[in-house]
């Protein structure tokens, strides 16, 4: 062996292989050994960092103060920055309106938003306590919600909450996830990771076990935020790729967190956006992934001491075809009769006219004045507001419906 | 199942929980091979038959070696049967191909049937392994391993099953004799180890790959200066990914209180190609030393046919990387390197005259020369990234002026890999000791800790070492 250790050539290994007999071998090649108390000086720094991070960045970055305040659509996976606003609606005592895109309002600008829309009706009439806050999520299908709810709106124990209920999530297997087919999908982060099992969903057990930990750990939603405060939602080695000499840390002019002036799509009215009406199949609410994950959103927030009140649609009805209408106006019967089963307030107004709505589900700003005005002139949601928990039975909704038709 | 996922950790924490309740009965090496199973079959549980029938056959081998005169003819069985494994699942695709090639230049319409065969994960690393241990019993430098568990476990020990270190039996073998002593420092040593490797891997590695991978697939539509600093970034990001899988590896087994050797030790400093060879995957270059080089003759046959094993020794580690000519020509490009600079390396002048410095730059640039060829996806794509960068430093291509183009390569990338190597300067310099203070430990640890929290990976990639 001698000779051949002597050997300087590249298949000779140098003293940083371990000797035979040696009873340690070397440790490595980088002065990264620490020690136990070392270790503890580690965590004794970076355990305060990673909880006092979020608190502090909050008091430096205030939410801005407009009224009507709704998440900008850049930030619709911030989830942290959604809980710092269900957090000051509830603190503000304002009845939290939760929901997808119709309620975050897709086609208009905060100012003309269902919630901007009751606020903006109730001061008129001068209804007591009765200020809306706009917490729709953009993409947030029934799926989503829950798990929104369970996560990130904690803050709104005790609460009164309206929840939209859109069942065009319900439409057919590919939006209600129930579709064998993988798909990608809005906000797969806040949808159960485990169990339920949703067919549509595809990610690795290893990333289903990384967003179980997201929602738990505050600093990794603080940390999410940074993206989207200053890469544009990306990770910042992905910016950095697009940005290769761009300092990561500098926010542009624009104020981040107001969208005071954002408007998402143009309010075009659905035929004239060339839309045209639907043959859309429509779930079994026995199985339909999306309606018991609504079901179970309304029964956790009244679990937890919240008085719900759930509004259902209304869905765009002209843009059904008539075998279509009728499989969704059974649906939604189903809906009422569970709701009105489970005594829960609700109502399920009747369509808007067709010129209201945007597309199958999103009025236009006059729709969600209509709506706005619908509401606050309803009975039950009258009691609700005042405190009163009567719900509407199926015979008074037929009734109202017999009447509203009539007029 | 890889280390920088969660259902790793929760393995781990299970596997842990099991070895230290099970430390005082026989059952520990049980559970041992069990969770390595699990771990392997993880992948794709039909692997576990082959990597089973391999460690069966080595122990049965050494068996009958044990109690025959033909030893010699059992060490044969072994050594075939390894290399048929690996040449069947790594290289059937490969030699159907050149066969098929030669036969379209002879004019042959018959086609070889083209194997349709999933390299399994680690059948390079673990009948390396198997291999080292009847070799080593064949010269009489190991008893018999009688327990089959235990040679089973030492074959799969689940920390360096897909990407080594590959451990000498001599090494391994006797840490399974009995339970190892699981001290304080090996928990932190590990834990030490795991977190250096985790960054390297999340924080560096796949970041550089960011970069590199869309530039090597499809290089034609990428200038000189972009295709320089992807090899450049090449260079950095198998050394992280590997190392860092490395160290990795180390510290999980060191904190269940088994010891790994090192595996990499700042390669990017060596001063000569002989060096290099000694700093990178020095498990791998061991074992092509005392397993290939020196049955060959070594250097004790004269310069020429020195130089001759040399050559072989390097292009076979070439092809052990992968069934690709860009991989052969990889490590023949090593082995002449090697070979024109080895007498100028051994000379008073070069140890002497030239600055460290620039020795250091210098295997630098060659190894990054080399790395083109690994990298590259074919010899042509290689070829062209070559001529590309070649004609740079005069702006010309195919005697037009081209220019620089923007190689938009991130600052930030430039300035992370740019610590590293500076941290590795100094470690081994004689400021080393800067290093090795308390706060500077920390304060890298804490640095890191908030690094891997803040800004994880967009990508789950898995080690490029695992598919070799």
């Amino acid at each position: 062996m001698s000779h051949e250790q002597a050997d300087n050539h590249s298949a000779v290994v140098s003293s940083s292989e371990r000797q035979v007999g040696e009873t340690e071998p070397p440790y490595g090649a980088t002065a990264m050994r620490l020690s136990l108390r070392q270790w503890a000086a580690v965590v004794l720094l970076a355990v305060p960092v990673m909880v006092l991070a979020p608190v502090l960045w909050q008091r430096g970055e205030p939410l801005p103060a407009t009224p009507d305040y709704r998440i900008p659509y850049a930030y619709s996976e911030d989830y942290w920055l959604y809980s710092r606003v269900v957090a000051r609606s509830a603190a503000d005592k304002q009845i939290a309106v939760i929901g997808d895109s119709v309620v975050w309002g897709e086609y208009v600008t905060p100012q003309d938003t269902l919630t901007a829309h009751l606020n903006r009706q109730a001061a008129a009439q001068q209804l007591p306590n009765a200020k809306f806050a706009n917490l729709g999520l953009n993409g947030a299908h029934p799926l989503a919600l829950t798990g929104l709810v369970r996560h990130y709106a904690t803050s709104l124990t005790g609460v009164p909450v309206i929840v939209h209920c859109n069942l065009l999530w319900m439409s057919s297997p590919e939006r209600d996830l129930s579709a064998s087919k993988e798909q990608s999908f809005n906000h797969p982060r806040l949808v159960p990771q485990l169990l339920p099992h949703i067919p549509s969903y595809s990610a690795s057990i290893s990333d289903r076990m990384g967003n179980v930990v997201d929602r738990n750990v505050p600093y990794l939603g603080w940390a999410r935020h940074l993206r989207f405060e200053y890469w544009d939602g990306q990770n910042l080695p992905d910016w950095t790729l697009e940005h290769p000499y761009a300092n990561p840390f500098a926010l542009g002019d624009e104020p981040r967190l107001d969208d005071s002036q954002e408007l998402r799509r143009p309010p075009v009215a659905w035929f004239d956006q060339g839309l045209v009406p639907q043959d859309l199949p429509w779930m079994d609410l026995d199985t339909s992934l999306q309606w018991s994950a609504f079901r179970d959103t309304v029964e956790r927030l009244q679990s937890r001491g919240n008085r719900v009140f759930v509004v259902v649609g209304p869905l765009n009805e002209h843009m059904l075809m008539p075998g279509s209408r009728q499989r969704y106006q059974a649906l939604r019967r189903q809906v009422e009769q569970w709701l009105s089963n489970r005594r829960i307030p609700f109502t399920s107004p009747p369509p808007l006219p067709s010129d209201e709505y945007a597309d199958a589900s999103h009025p236009l700003s006059a729709g969600y004045a209509r709506l706005a005005s619908e509401l606050l002139a309803d009975a039950a949601f009258q009691r609700w507001l005042q405190g009163g928990e009567l719900p509407r039975s199926l015979a008074t909704l037929e009734a109202e419906r017999v009447g509203t038709s009539e007029k | 199942m890889l280390f920088h996922t969660w259902p790793f950790l929760i393995f781990f924490v299970v596997v842990m929980a099991g070895h230290l309740a099970l430390r005082r009965t026989r059952f520990w090496l049980h559970w041992l091979l069990v969770a390595s199973y699990f771990f392997y079959g993880w992948w794709n549980p039909l692997y576990l038959g082959l990597i089973l029938y391999s460690t069966l056959l080595d122990y049965l081998v050494v068996a009958a070696m044990d109690r025959s005169r033909r030893k010699l003819l059992w060490l044969l069985v072994s050594v075939v049967n390894n290399l048929l494994l690996l040449g069947f699942f790594k290289y059937a695709g490969f030699v159907t191909e050149n066969v098929d090639a030669l036969l379209a230049m002879a004019g042959v319409a018959w086609r070889l049937p083209a194997p349709d065969v999933l390299l399994p994960v680690g059948i390079s690393f673990y009948t390396f392994q198997s291999m080292s241990y009847t070799i080593d019993f064949y010269r009489g430098q190991i008893p018999r391993e009688r327990s089959f568990v235990r040679f089973a476990t030492f074959v799969s020990l689940f920390p360096q099953l897909v990407a080594g270190p590959i451990e000498r039996a001599k090494e391994l073998l006797p840490q399974l004799h009995r339970f190892p002593k699981i001290t304080l420092r090996d928990t932190t040593d590990g834990a030490s180890l795991f977190l250096v490797g985790l960054f390297k891997k999340v924080a560096l590695a796949d970041y550089l790959a960011s970069y590199v991978d869309p530039i090597y697939a499809t290089p034609d539509r990428y200038g000189a200066s972009a295709l320089l600093l992807a090899t450049f970034a090449f260079a950095w990001q198998i050394y992280f990914d590997f190392s860092g899988y490395t160290d990795m590896a180390r510290g999980v087994a060191r904190a269940m209180g088994f010891k790994l050797m090192v595996n990499f030790n700042n390669p990017y400093l060596a001063t000569s190609l002989g060096n290099f060879w000694a700093r990178w995957h020095i498990s791998l270059s061991s074992w092509f030393r005392d397993y290939v080089y020196i049955p060959l003759g070594g250097n004790r046959r004269g310069p020429w046919r020195t130089y001759l094993n040399l050559f072989l020794t390097m292009v076979i580690s070439g092809l052990w990387h992968g069934a690709n000519w860009t991989f052969v020509i990889w490590g023949a490009l090593h082995a002449v390197a090697t070979m024109a600079t080895r007498k100028a390396e051994r000379s008073h002048w070069y140890h002497h005259r030239v600055p460290v410095f620039v020795k250091r730059l210098l295997v630098f640039v060659v190894v990054c020369f080399a790395w083109i060829f690994f990298r590259a996806a074919s010899l042509g794509d290689a070829w062209l990234i070559l001529t590309r960068i070649c004609m740079a430093p005069f702006g010309f291509e195919k005697g037009r002026f081209i220019g620089w183009s923007d190689p938009a390569f991130p600052l930030l990338l430039l300035g992370m890999v740019g610590a590293v190597w500076a941290y590795q300067f100094v470690y081994e310099s004689r400021f080393a000791r800067l290093l090795d203070t308390s706060v500077v430990r920390v304060v890298l640890a804490v640095l890191i800790i908030l690094y891997l929290f803040t800004i994880p990976s967009s990508r789950n990639e898995a080690f490029i070492y695992f598919q070799f």
